[in-house]
């Protein structure tokens, strides 16, 4: 399967008359673009605002961040069995806005959702501070139950990454990078002498509202699978998911997950990157077992010689993570693990809620505990109000002045365990 | 099906005496990634068994080790009405949701 991504490089976003991408900057036509989105009679009301690098602008509370991605040629298209039919998608022609992005708001649960500022220090702890953000905030009908509004906001933040997707159709981009991955028996054939290396992608799947989707499957109701890399490109794994902000994955990350951008650098050079595994997080430790048993039976079947292993969440989670690894390794497979870190405000406790002797490779995102003092901000977009409740809020983080004392917890994407970000720590 | 009057750390000790009395964790007692001083709801579900359950025994101690760090951190608030209710429906949801995968696979 070989897919052409073509980043059509986004410098500035603007409201204007006609919804196009001119000189690097992406125009757009707010009327246009809520009669795209709009109709759902679970929503009263939508409003559209734009929020770019180096504002003195907060957005909170961030639902998900979506970046805009169109199918040029080659079958199906973005988000497929979500907005369009659940065609193999990952192959042909796709082009992205790069550096623009659509950011949903809401306040769903009155915990769980995230910060992003645009500028001062909590800029440098969000991937989504560097990209021009088209915000879309959501007011719910009246008694609109959590799950019922966290599916509207889901379902309208995709349209509206299609929505300006499809600026870039006839963009020539400004960048064009090819992916490819081969049949599993031909890939072998092409590389006989290097080391075989698959990628273990943990999803999120708890439950409403802690959920994630594959082709439009809700991924707890899956066995472990496999995956072509590009069809993670092209949307085919998409978030639903109120769990904390910084370490979930929103769907850009999927879109952009470095983990399998990084295999490909080195793809057919150090080793053969055959091919990703998708596997669940699931409630019951029976669930847990069955996931963790086929994770390690398709490694096996693969006849690799390591993994990479992403965890998403934290928390039981743990459990997941740590029965891939200790069963993968069993089978005589190199595991390498990522996560993030739960490790006190210090970072001197125990920074996982399991653990296993097998696990003796671990990348950490960062420690998600650590304390952060984020300034006010000329302007907010969506509710400031949830920042004394959100995960790693505390009564009292939000001061009189709209300053903010919080764990980092509270920002999207800060712990990002697929290293969607900059944040880690080395052995000195 | 037993309601303990108390908070999550009281249902993790609940939990931690039944796992001794040989009972044997269904869902993981940290469901959720919804953090342990958050939230002041926990649902669990166990199984009655013959012997003690090991891995039982290592996921509950776990638990509750991780919740004395984050409640050493930051005391579990005392929340409003409205963000208490917030919190039953999310620990209701996802002990549907456990169910839904019980009765899928017995």
């Amino acid at each position: 399967m070989r897919l052409e991504l073509g980043k059509v490089l986004i410098k500035d976003m603007q409201f204007g008359n006609q919804t196009k991408v001119e000189n690097g900057t992406l125009f757009i036509n707010k009327e246009e673009m809520l009669n795209a989105i709009s109709g759902d009679d679970r929503i009263k009301g939508i409003e559209l605002d734009i929020a770019k690098p180096g504002e003195e602008t907060r957005i909170m509370p961030v639902k998900d961040v979506i970046e805009p991605r169109v199918k040029v040629e080659g079958p199906g298209s973005i988000f497929p069995g979500v907005l369009g039919k659940a065609d193999v998608v990952g192959s042909g022609k796709t082009n992205v806005l790069k550096g623009a992005a659509v950011v949903t708001t809401g306040k769903i649960v009155a915990f769980q959702e995230g910060i992003i500022d645009m500028s001062g220090i909590g800029a440098d702890y969000t991937p989504f501070s560097k990209t021009c953000n088209l915000v879309v905030v959501c007011t719910p009908t009246d008694k609109l139950q959590q799950h019922e509004h966290e599916q509207a906001v889901r379902f309208i933040g995709l349209k509206a990454a299609n929505y300006l997707g499809e600026a870039a159709r006839n963009v020539v981009p400004d960048e064009v990078k090819v992916y490819e991955t081969l049949p599993f028996a031909e890939s072998l054939k092409q590389y006989p002498n290097l080391p075989r290396v698959a990628y273990v992608y943990m999803l999120q799947t708890q439950g409403l509202m802690h959920d994630t989707y594959v082709y439009g499957v809700d991924a707890k109701k899956i066995v472990p699978t496999i995956i072509y890399p590009t069809e993670v490109m092209d949307g085919a794994i998409l978030s639903g998911n109120c769990v904390s902000a910084c370490d979930k994955n929103p769907t850009f990350s999927h879109c952009n997950n470095p983990v399998i951008e990084d295999l490909y650098e080195r793809h057919g050079k150090d080793y053969n990157f055959v091919g990703v595994i998708i596997t669940n997080e699931n409630v019951t430790l029976m669930d847990k077992e069955r996931s963790s048993n086929w994770t390690a039976k398709l490694a096996e079947f693969l006849s690799l010689d390591a993994v990479i292993i992403s965890e998403e969440g934290f928390g039981n989670p743990d459990t997941d993570l740590m029965m891939n690894c200790k069963k993968i390794s069993d089978k005589g497979i190199k595991t390498v693990l990522i996560t993030d870190e739960y490790a006190g405000r210090d970072g001197a406790s125990q920074s996982l809620a399991d653990a296993d002797r097998s696990a003796d490779a671990v990348v950490t995102g960062g420690n998600a505990n650590e304390v952060i003092e984020l300034p006010a901000m000329k302007k907010v977009i969506g509710y400031l109000e949830p920042a004394d409740i959100i995960a790693g809020g505390f009564d009292g983080s939000l001061r009189p002045d709209g300053s903010i004392l919080a764990e980092l917890q509270v920002i999207t994407g800060a712990t990002s365990e697929i290293g969607f970000n900059k944040m880690s720590a080395t052995t000195l | 099906m037993k309601f303990i009057q108390g908070n999550y750390y009281d249902v993790l000790i609940e939990v931690r005496d039944l796992v001794h009395l040989c009972y044997e964790l269904i869902t993981h007692p940290l469901v959720g990634s919804v953090k342990p001083n958050e939230t002041p709801y926990r649902s669990i579900i166990l199984k009655q068994g013959i012997n003690t359950d090991l891995q039982s025994v290592t996921i509950i101690e776990n638990s509750i080790q991780t919740y004395e760090k984050f409640e050493r951190m930051k005391s579990t608030p005392i929340w409003s009405q409205r963000i208490l209710e917030d919190f039953q429906f999310v620990d209701l949801k996802l002990f549907e949701s456990s169910l839904d995968s019980i009765s899928l696979y017995s």
